[in-house]
């Protein structure tokens, strides 16, 4: 059985100019100790996804329907206290800053202590003992030393691996990172990448990762979910979709990149994906790409929405223009 | 082709000299202590010693990662900060001993586009006035004709000029990049600072706007010293590389040799740690990564 | 040449312009910021109750000496002390004067000081603020010691101390005196907004474009405060209402037979076991004035402060 089994989840936000569906019918299951990247471009819906399934969306956000399966359990279902024991428990959580997920006015030691007292009952020291264990699980150096520091002694980057211990802290079997190292430098990036990568083999834990980097979730994922407007447009392992995009948005997605290798890179034009995503207040009747999409209009794709099929095993796609059944035209593929 | 003419004309140097020649900048900011009056107890060395040079229609990329001096180093350019120490020429005039009134009328001639573009745009004026502003502000043309020039840079950016009445929030950030974009074009400047200004942005605006900045150095002949901490962006808008840490130049070249060729440990490092969108490379970027673990180790 | 050189760059504007045409496309967001405050604004229930005690509390004291039978001057000792009725809602006073009016009357001059005062204030501060934000430096060191010390002194001596300086007390004086006192937090205030806004990137394009500082302070950094402003126009009338009432209430308000709340309810003092009505009725309009706006105020600070997004 999967770790985390999501079906047909739902988020709509009410507002005065009406309901704007940020998550849109989002299926998807992870299965023990595997990383499932979720990548998109800002309001397609990613983070949401995941506050969803942690209960944490806040009004006039509500998840209006779907569930979240998570070890037998409806997460979607469960409400207060219930809820808080699985969240930091069972499941951990990452956000993108860590200075506003640590409290400044309490040493680090305290932060990690209070989480290992409340939720596995150890006592002071066998609390300390163990706080000392997981710092030094993410590699932060003296680590029996540090615990007295305060955040601000910290630089960003082991913020983030004090916020990475306090999450693995429980052995959750879910850790859920939210676009983890978008606020720090690329260098530093690698290191936390690596990190999670070590500590999801030693802990079997399965990973989500959420992020707008094509390349890290190219370098982390074994699965990879690509988010648009609200709906999965695009699921398979990582190999595949890099190799073969089937999606007209992953494919204009990751011609867009700029380059660090190859030829002719000052002298080229970047593809550009013309206008912007939808206004999910009011999004395209049938394929939300389609107002943008290079091939749409030999069809009735703008009219009839297209499912969510799998078009070969694995590998499954939004869209009626998908890559491979296009190979008539001789469409310039990577 | 005339506008390139066009562009050599407006920055007449002397002789060979490059359109921008930097020498030997620092920028010190004091950091203050002392238990009743403030007095300088050190200086954090945000630029130290940097040295570079911008022809006229070329690229300069400047990559860095936060705290390296990048930005600093394009405000001393533009004198939004005063250097410390050093020396700015810009076409063939030296701009650190400047007055403020001869100052006035080189900025003309360089102009800068901003990193956010929400902070980068008074919410209180319209489009069409942000845009016409830099000539309100160097007396040029009356109200009409003004006008009409904002209209028609805001096509040259790719933004409807029918919205010249609009407010700035009313536009995604792409949108607004556009207007910030006129907004510094409108002097006809033959160097424009751009600090970070698609690190903003999501993937596919961001394509948009270095494809806009792209077409508009070919069209009107513009240098520009491109400052940003992404190195795939930095690949792909300059002719040459300068890699700054720690207020320092590590090393300077040609785009194509310093990605393919770097000799500076920060640079290999810096180039390794990139994440790269191909899977099948992960295990190669990773054993790649652990050769440079010395340069790489965080700051703790 | 130079005008050459421009007429060249605006040829080629516009052949590069009919080259592009516009590719981003033009929908628009719905979102208007002035729009949206409002919305906020009239959601918040305490705000808007506040809102329209406001209202009617200006409403009473403009309409009511209008439509009036009585004289509030008219000594009429065989009426004194009468007790609320409905020929003279609020009773009258020792001298036989319909209270009803003369609250009214107060109110005026009460309200009409406190506006005075608080642009005045408003002017002081703002000038004071934004020139040593502006400036920076020394000056804005200097500047803003020189208020530190005048923080440190205490509120009412100085108000009471401009009064005695003046040697007389009119609704001008008044407002002087309110105006000395309470000026500091508005100046800090401001200096702070001033600060953060030069921080911006609009400002520094200003400034790479070569603007003159008057354009930078009056273009870019004071229409960016208008916010602030509204909401300290909001916190500061009660204050000044506040401390008119108490000046006059020991004896320094505007003299008799004129009279403002602060006034009325010292009238009321002498005789407040007996009639308390005298006092309480001036009270109550001084608390309904000062809570009202305070509601207003913390409505404008949730509706006009942007972290505060909610749909």
């Amino acid at each position: 059985m999967a770790l985390l089994e999501v079906e047909d989840l739902r988020t709509y936000f009410k507002t005065r100019e009406g309901e704007v569906r940020a998550v849109d019918g989002v299926s998807f299951s992870l299965e023990h100790s595997k990383m499932l990247g979720i990548v998109g471009e800002s309001g397609c819906g990613k983070s949401v996804t995941v506050l969803s399934i942690m209960g944490l969306v806040q009004t006039p956000g509500r998840v209006v329907g779907g569930s979240a399966v998570f070890q037998g359990r409806d997460l979607v279902q469960l409400k207060g206290r219930e809820l808080e024991d699985v969240r930091g428990h069972e499941i951990g959580m990452i956000f993108q800053d860590p200075m506003t997920s640590l409290n400044p006015t309490l040493t680090i030691g305290t932060q990690l202590t209070e989480t290992l007292r409340r939720h596995l009952g150890m006592n002071k020291d066998q609390a300390r003992k163990r706080a000392v264990e997981l710092l030094e699980e993410v590699h932060i150096p003296n680590a029996a030393r540090r615990l007295d520091d305060y955040p601000h002694r910290y630089s960003g980057g082991m913020r983030q691996r004090v916020m990475i211990a306090i999450a693995i802290s429980c052995n959750p079997k879910l850790l859920i990172a939210d676009e983890p190292t978008t606020a720090l430098d690329v260098t530093v990036q690698a290191g936390v990448l690596d990190l999670l990568h070590e500590l999801r083999s030693i802990h079997e834990m399965g990973v989500i990762i959420i992020t707008h980097d094509m390349g890290v979730v190219a370098e982390t994922a074994d699965d990879i979910i690509v988010m648009y407007a609200g709906q999965i447009v695009e699921q398979a392992t990582a190999l595949d979709l890099f190799d073969r995009p089937e999606h007209p948005y992953t494919e204009a997605l990751l011609e867009a990149l700029p380059q660090v290798e190859g030829e002719g890179i000052r002298e080229g034009r970047l593809r550009s994906i013309s206008g912007r995503p939808p206004d999910l207040l009011d999004p395209p009747p049938a394929c939300r790409f389609a107002p943008r999409c290079a091939y749409a209009g030999q069809d009735d794709c703008a009219t009839v929405p297209p499912d969510l099929r799998e078009i070969r095993p694995g590998h499954w796609v939004r869209s009626s223009h998908p890559t491979s059944e296009r190979a008539a035209a001789p469409v310039g593929a990577r | 082709m005339s506008e390139q003419m066009d562009g050599a004309s407006r920055a007449s140097t002397n002789g060979n000299e490059p359109l921008l020649v930097v020498k030997n900048l620092k920028k010190y900011f004091p950091i203050k202590g002392g238990a009743i009056l403030d007095r300088t107890v050190d200086y954090v060395r945000a630029v130290d010693d940097v040295s570079f040079t911008v022809r006229a229609g070329e690229t300069l990329g400047l990559v860095g990662e936060s705290g390296s001096g990048k930005t600093t180093t394009g405000y001393c350019v533009l004198q939004l900060l005063k250097p410390t120490e050093g020396s700015v020429r810009f076409a063939g005039k030296e701009l650190t001993t400047m007055s403020r009134g001869d100052m006035r009328a080189v900025r003309r001639d360089m102009q800068i586009v901003f990193q956010d573009p929400y902070a980068s745009l008074n919410p209180r004026m319209t489009v069409g006035d942000i845009v016409s502003e830099p000539l309100l502000v160097h007396k040029i043309g009356n109200r009409k004709s003004r006008r009409s020039s904002a209209e028609r840079l805001l096509e040259v950016v790719g933004f409807n000029p029918d919205f010249i009445n609009r407010y700035p929030h009313e536009f995604s950030g792409g949108q607004r990049q556009r207007i910030g974009i006129a907004r510094a074009l409108a002097l006809n400047p033959s160097l424009i600072v751009c600090d970070e200004p698609v690190s903003a942005l999501d993937i596919s605006i961001q394509a948009q706007i270095l494809n806009l900045l792209k077409d508009l150095q070919n069209e009107f002949g513009l240098a520009y010293l491109f400052v940003a901490h992404d190195l795939a962006v930095v690949r792909t808008m300059s002719d040459r590389i300068a890699v700054m840490n720690s207020g320092k130049i590590v090393e300077e070249g040609p785009a194509e040799r310093v990605y393919t060729n770097p000799t500076d440990p920060y640079t290999q490092a810096l180039l390794a740690a990139v994440p790269i969108p191909n899977p099948r490379r992960m295990q190669e970027r990773r054993a790649e990564r652990r050769k440079h673990k010395d340069v790489l180790a965080e700051p703790v | 040449m130079v005008v050459d050189r421009r007429a060249d760059f605006e040829a080629s504007l516009t052949r590069t312009a009919e080259l592009r045409g516009d590719q981003a496309g033009g929908a628009l967001q719905r979102a208007s910021l002035l729009r949206d405050a409002v919305h906020r604004f009239l959601k918040n229930r305490a705000a808007v109750a506040g809102a329209i005690a406001f209202l009617i509390m200006v409403v009473f004291v403009t309409i009511t000496p209008w439509l009036s039978p009585h004289d509030p001057y008219a000594i009429d000792f065989g009426k004194a002390y009468l007790r609320p009725s409905w020929d003279h809602p609020f009773g009258t006073d020792d001298f036989g004067r319909d209270l009803f009016i003369r609250t009214a009357l107060g109110g005026r001059v009460s309200i009409l000081i406190g506006f005075a005062a608080t642009v005045a204030i408003m002017l002081v501060g703002i000038l004071y603020g934004s020139l040593s934000g502006f400036a920076g430096g020394a000056l804005d060191n200097g500047m803003m010691r020189f208020l530190d010390a005048l923080y440190g002194l205490p509120y009412l001596p100085f108000a009471i101390l401009t009064l005695a300086i003046f040697g007389t007390v009119n609704f001008w004086t008044m407002v002087v005196a309110l105006t000395v006192a309470s000026w500091f937090t508005t100046a800090r205030v401001m200096r702070g907004q001033i600060i953060t806004l030069k921080e911006n990137d609009y400002v520094r394009a200003a400034n790479a474009l070569g603007a003159r500082w008057y354009r930078i302070l009056f273009r870019h950094l004071l229409p960016n405060t208008l916010g602030v402003i509204l909401i300290f126009v909001f916190l500061e009338l009660p204050g000044v209402i506040l401390g008119e009432a108490f000046l006059s209430f020991i004896g320094l308000g505007i003299s008799a037979p004129k009279a403002s709340w602060g006034t009325l309810a010292q009238e009321g003092y002498s005789s407040y076991l007996a009639y308390p009505y005298i006092i309480i009725i001036p009270s109550l309009c001084i608390g309904w004035l000062i809570l009202s706006a305070f509601f207003v105020a913390d409505g404008l600070r949730d509706a006009l402060d942007p972290r505060s997004q909610e749909a």
